[in-house]
């Protein structure tokens, strides 16, 4: 393919030529048949944002390396985390390596990609220790404004305000607050608490993460037959932690759209957990 | 078994784990690969990568085919430096084009490898990326 624009058709291939990529497939080769080509990400860096044939052929070079994603997903099997989240995961940070990448520094794209791809798994981990999903610049903030909270007190001798925690932490005071709101997600309230008192019934209750990982195992085959479309929608809303608005820009529909949506695939899933788990 | 050029992180320790050809037990590799890490005062993304990589050599030299044998893990704990070993009866590897390959090459500074009589070896080298504290 590949009509060379960017001069590069000399630069060392990180594959061999074609030829010689027949035959057996092992099972850690390349996506799907053929190589990826230097030329392709070239003509894809070279094709500025809205050009013809730019989103055709970026859908290309991504399906191309979807494999790596969930080859790269597979390395973190047995953490807790379903695999399908974590190639989607490990997709994002493909589509954003891929927009990024720069051919002409004549580093070959997985290399490039793949601390990307990793990068964004392992940041799914560590926002995974909170109850809610909770900005990974939010949770640093929260533990610099918990820190700073704690020597303003002692130096104070009483409780910091915010005006103070913002100066000392060199952060706008909006953004104090709305840390501080989110670090309420580091531990939720059960549904079923009848009032906040009643919390000490649950001591040596069951625990809720064992619940949490058989709906994970109930909802896996419900998540499969979903349809692409609402399947990613819930990734962004849920893995992703987006808003329904930044969903709207990024699969192209309306915000109206993106809430009937959730809606209903939520409903779907509800019923199908209620009828088969039961 | 035929020799590497492994063991060049002279003045180190030693640790070596053996453990059934089997996926089932690459979870324990991993684990010893974390811990070891840990030691050399790695930082938590070293650690992670390293892991990562551990587990795609380990998993490289499985061989689907053969029942039994067994993957051997060597770790040499130099000073900022980590090599691991591993030996595995898997007969063959994929070539260096693969995915797997891409991974390792990303996650570890060196990697060198080869194929022996009794199956195959891949020698991660790791070199602490801060300096020494």
């Amino acid at each position: 393919m590949a009509a060379v624009e960017g001069g590069d058709a000399g630069r060392e291939v990180l594959t061999g030529p074609p030829s010689a990529r027949r035959g057996d497939e092992p099972l850690t080769r390349y996506g799907p048949g053929a190589a990826p080509e230097v030329d392709d990400f070239a003509r894809f860096a070279a094709l500025p944002e809205g050009a013809p044939g730019r989103a055709a052929l970026r859908e290309e070079l991504l399906r191309r390396h979807l494999q790596l994603a969930d080859h790269l997903a597979r390395r973190f099997s047995g953490r807790g985390e379903p695999h399908d989240d974590l190639v989607q995961v490990a997709t994002i940070g493909l589509i954003k390596a891929l927009d990024r990448f720069d051919p002409s520094r004549g580093v070959p794209f997985p290399a490039y990609a793949i601390p990307t791809m990793l990068g964004e798994v392992k940041r799914h981990f560590r926002d995974r220790g909170w109850a809610l999903r909770v900005p990974r610049r939010m949770q640093e903030t929260g533990r610099a404004l918990a820190d700073a909270r704690e020597t303003l007190t002692h130096e104070l001798g009483r409780a910091p305000t915010i005006a103070e925690l913002a100066a000392r932490t060199g952060r706008d005071a909006d953004e104090v607050v709305e840390v501080l709101e989110s670090a309420n997600a580091y531990s939720t309230v059960p549904l079923d608490a009848a009032s906040p008192d009643s919390g000490a019934a649950h001591l040596g209750s069951v625990d809720e993460q064992l619940e949490r990982v058989d709906n994970r195992e109930a909802l896996r085959p419900l998540l499969a037959q979903l349809p692409p479309r609402e399947r990613r929608i819930l990734a962004l809303r849920f893995v992703r932690g987006m808003s329904q608005s930044q969903i709207a820009a990024e699969v192209g529909i309306s915000q109206m759209h993106v809430s009937r949506l959730l809606s209903r695939t939520l409903g779907q899933l509800r019923e199908g957990l209620g009828t088969d788990s039961a | 078994m035929a020799t590497t050029q492994a063991g060049e992180v002279t003045g180190s320790d030693l640790v070596e784990l053996r453990v059934p050809a089997d996926p089932a037990y690459l979870t324990v590799v991993r684990t010893a690969s974390a811990g070891l890490a840990a030691r050399l005062d790695l930082t938590l993304d070293e650690i992670e990568d390293l892991r990562i990589a551990v587990d795609e050599a380990c998993t490289l030299l499985l061989d689907p085919q053969a029942e039994a044998g067994e993957i051997v893990a060597t770790f040499r704990l130099g000073s900022g430096v980590l090599e691991v070993e591993v030996r595995g009866p898997a007969t063959a590897l994929p070539e260096r084009s693969s995915f797997a390959w891409a991974v390792l090459e990303a996650l570890v500074g060196e990697v060198s490898t080869g194929q022996s009589d009794t199956g195959a070896w891949i020698v991660l080298r790791h070199t602490r990326a801060r300096g020494a504290t």
